[in-house]
């Protein structure tokens, strides 16, 4: 069984690899979705414990995919990440977790995430993951993984 | 006192009546017509007055008395003519034989003395008379169609006035020379001259509520017309319109609106401006009314303004009013109605003006509102369209910067955790893709700036468009959509080289963009005529036809389209337009919403392509 991930939706294919590398840096697991479309898709099996999601984007947007996660039944926490001046109201619109709006500083991001996920477990179960994976990165294939 | 005596007074008191009437009327305004109507019931009431004295005297009066009464009575028809020359020109030969008659008529009652005339001279004298009084009232007939209102009104009634006036004339003739049904001429002759003095007062004394009867149809007429003005696209076309419904109603031959130009306080005449670009005349009687807020009648524009008479003379025009457009404090202009000969009720007809002038008033004052409320929106127009012209500029900036900010963070954070990292490679590479993003973004706005100041396009060198749109489909192609490139041959076209890839890429691009999930796309070049054409298709999303005409406008994005998926600033086929306008080309789309869209750009073609 694998353990919970942080599913990442971007259409802008740089930016989502990025926000990938960031968090999978810190010791979380993702997945990565070009649209809602794929999202959806990847709720199947196994549902991440957030959702990294960028509104405007091709086939399914945001507000669509929020929409079928929660008709499925999933009660995911959402994490709006957006470059448009409105990130605040449509997190609101969405009755998401939090948002982080582009362009966003590192740490803002991971600090965000950081939140939601404590808030949302409680007494954060994957702190001890975290905290290794700092030091283990998950992707050694990259070149950069600790010696 | 009889019946007779009765009838007889009815019928003769209004002469006095009217006679008092247009004498006040003539010494108001000293017009020729004016002065003819008092000669004419001047007349009238004198062989009116005459009998009542012999009436009175209860003795015949002398002979002298008698015959000029009846010169007086032949003088009629010679006076209304008069009066219909003043107000619509009579043939000098029949004014001719106007004066004759009347002159043969003097000498032959003046020959024939007062007793027992000879029936050949009364029948002379009555065939004079009826001639010409018949004449009359067909003028005044005539007149009164190409009239309106209480012109038209006031005509009819002369007409009929006349016309029954000959009949009493006629009656007479008649009776001397069948003289058997001596009460039945009586009896015509009665009837035929109460009907008359009655037509007369109602057209030349008319009471005030005969006026407003007459003109309310009229006028009702003309407000539904005036309602439909305001609405009319520009002042110019309102201020022509307005000219014709005021000839419509006025019956003048030609009408003028001038307006007030605010900057140089003159009037300047809209529709005169355009038909030629002379100076127009100053000081003129308009621009007297105008400066003295005040309805002007002149009668004879030439005489009045000796300045401006040529002008006057070359137009045909001899008569003429002004009134005054003023919507309250605000002075807009004047009205002016010309006519070729000035009319009979001048009056009536200055009211008439004076009424129109203040619609005119209501017209453009509720023009330059609708001017302004459009100029407000479309200043709010504008500011809206900057503003999302802004939101979407700064999103489209945001997201390659995001990428650059947060990568730079990422290696940064990196380098500081596990030092000796082997460069990231792919991040790097990921930096400068976006980099050139922003660059290419940024070039956009510039372009869209250049493009308002018309440099965007340099020197134009021969270039192969078959060459150059192939070239840059191969450059385009993605991943997700295959371009398939049609081309026949070299096409020459003269063009800046650099900014019609530009235009391709950018038409290439959108096809890509607004047909997600890969759909086909392709390109053809072609020739058809004097025009090298490319044709751009997709088969995506497509344009509603709604949004055709805006596509190529600045800073325009659809409002149906949803923004949440497509960002953008609206500047691609603005700057793509403006690259092919100033190739002296044109671009265009043909689509069909939700199976896909045409873009054609069409150049000249190079006709010497081939010497390169």
């Amino acid at each position: 069984m694998t353990p919970p991930y942080i599913l990442v939706v971007d259409d802008d294919v740089s930016i989502l690899r990025l926000v990938a590398e960031m968090l999978e840096d810190e010791g979380y697991e993702t997945r990565m979705a070009e649209n809602g479309r794929q999202a959806l898709a990847s709720l199947d099996g196994e549902p991440p414990s957030l959702v990294v999601l960028d509104m405007r984007m091709p086939v399914v947007d945001g507000w669509e995919f929020t929409r079928l996660m929660r008709e499925r039944g999933f009660d995911i926490p959402i994490l709006v990440m957006t470059a448009a001046q409105d990130a605040r109201r449509w997190a609101q619109e969405i009755d998401a977790a939090g948002y982080i709006a582009k362009p966003f500083d590192i740490d803002q991001l991971i600090d965000a995430v950081r939140r939601t996920l404590s808030a949302t477990e409680g007494d954060e179960p994957r702190s001890t993951l975290s905290i290794l994976g700092r030091w283990f990165p998950a992707r050694g294939s990259r070149g950069y993984a600790a010696g | 006192m009889s019946a007779d005596r009765l009838i007889q007074l009815v019928t003769e008191v209004p002469f006095v009546i009217i006679l008092l009437v247009v004498l006040v009327e003539a010494a108001r305004h000293r017009t020729r017509a004016s002065i003819d109507v008092a000669l004419f019931f001047g007349a009238l009431a004198a062989i009116v007055v005459v009998s009542w004295v012999n009436d009175l005297a209860d003795e015949p009066a002398g002979g002298g008395l008698t015959t000029a009464t009846a010169i007086a009575l032949m003088a009629l028809p010679y006076l209304l003519l008069r009066i219909v020359h003043d107000f619509a020109g009579v043939p000098m030969v029949l004014r001719r034989l106007g004066e004759a008659g009347l002159v043969a008529s003097a000498v032959l009652l003046i020959v024939a003395g007062t007793q027992d005339r000879p029936v050949l001279v009364v029948e002379l004298l009555v065939l004079y008379f009826v001639g010409f009084a018949t004449y009359t009232t067909v003028r005044f007939i005539t007149e009164a169609q190409t009239a309106s209102g209480v012109t038209r009104r006031r005509m009819q009634a002369a007409a009929a006035a006349s016309g029954l006036l000959a009949a009493v004339l006629l009656s007479a003739g008649l009776s001397a020379a069948f003289p058997g049904p001596e009460a039945l001429w009586t009896g015509v002759s009665r009837v035929a001259g109460l009907l008359s003095a009655l037509a007369y007062v109602v057209a030349f004394a008319p009471p005030r509520v005969l006026r407003r009867v007459w003109q309310e149809p009229e006028l009702r007429r003309f407000l539904v017309r005036a309602a439909e003005l305001p609405r009319l696209p520009d002042t110019l076309s309102v201020v022509q319109t307005f000219e014709q419904v005021v000839r419509a109603t006025t019956g003048a031959e030609h009408a003028a609106i001038a307006l007030c130009d605010a900057g140089r306080e003159r009037l300047v005449t809209p529709t005169m401006a355009i038909e030629d670009h002379t100076e127009q005349p100053r000081d003129t009687i308009a621009d007297r009314a105008f400066a003295q807020q005040r309805a002007v009648f002149v009668e004879d524009a030439p005489r009045s303004d000796p300045a401006h008479a040529d002008g006057a003379r070359e137009a045909g025009t001899t008569s003429l009013m002004v009134a005054p457009i003023t919507a309250g404090e605000r002075r807009l202009g004047v009205l002016t109605v010309f006519s070729s000969r000035p009319p009979l009720f001048a009056r009536d007809d200055l009211e008439l003006v004076v009424l129109l002038a203040d619609q005119a008033a209501v017209v453009l004052e509720s023009r330059a509102l609708i001017d302004e409320a459009s100029r407000v929106r479309a200043m709010e127009e504008a500011t809206r369209l900057k503003d999302d012209f802004l939101s979407a500029a700064a999103h489209d900036l945001k997201t390659p910067l995001t990428t650059l900010v947060g990568q730079a963070q990422l290696m940064e954070r990196r380098a500081r955790r596990w030092p000796g990292t082997p460069t990231d490679l792919e991040g790097v590479q990921r930096m400068v893709r976006e980099a050139g993003r922003m660059r290419s973004l940024i070039n956009d706005l510039l372009d869209a700036s250049r493009a308002d100041q018309g440099t965007l396009v340099g020197s134009l060198a021969p270039v192969d468009l078959a060459a150059l749109v192939c070239e840059v489909a191969e450059l385009m192609e993605t991943r997700d959509h295959e371009i398939s490139v049609d081309v026949a041959g070299p096409v020459p076209v003269r063009a800046d080289r650099e900014r019609m890839a530009q235009v391709f890429q950018n038409l290439l691009d959108n096809a890509m963009k607004y047909s997600p999930g890969g759909g086909e796309v392709s390109v053809a070049v072609r020739v058809t005529g004097d025009d090298a054409s490319v044709t751009v298709t997709d088969r995506g999303i497509g344009i509603s036809a709604a949004d055709a005409p805006y596509l190529f406008d600045r800073f325009w994005r659809s409002a149906g389209l949803d923004d949440r998926r497509f960002a953008g600033m609206g500047l691609g086929l603005y700057i793509c337009r403006r690259i092919v306008d100033e190739h002296d080309g044109r671009i265009f789309v043909r689509s069909v919403q939700g199976s896909g869209s045409t873009f054609f750009v069409e150049l000249p073609l190079e006709r010497n392509g081939g010497s390169e």
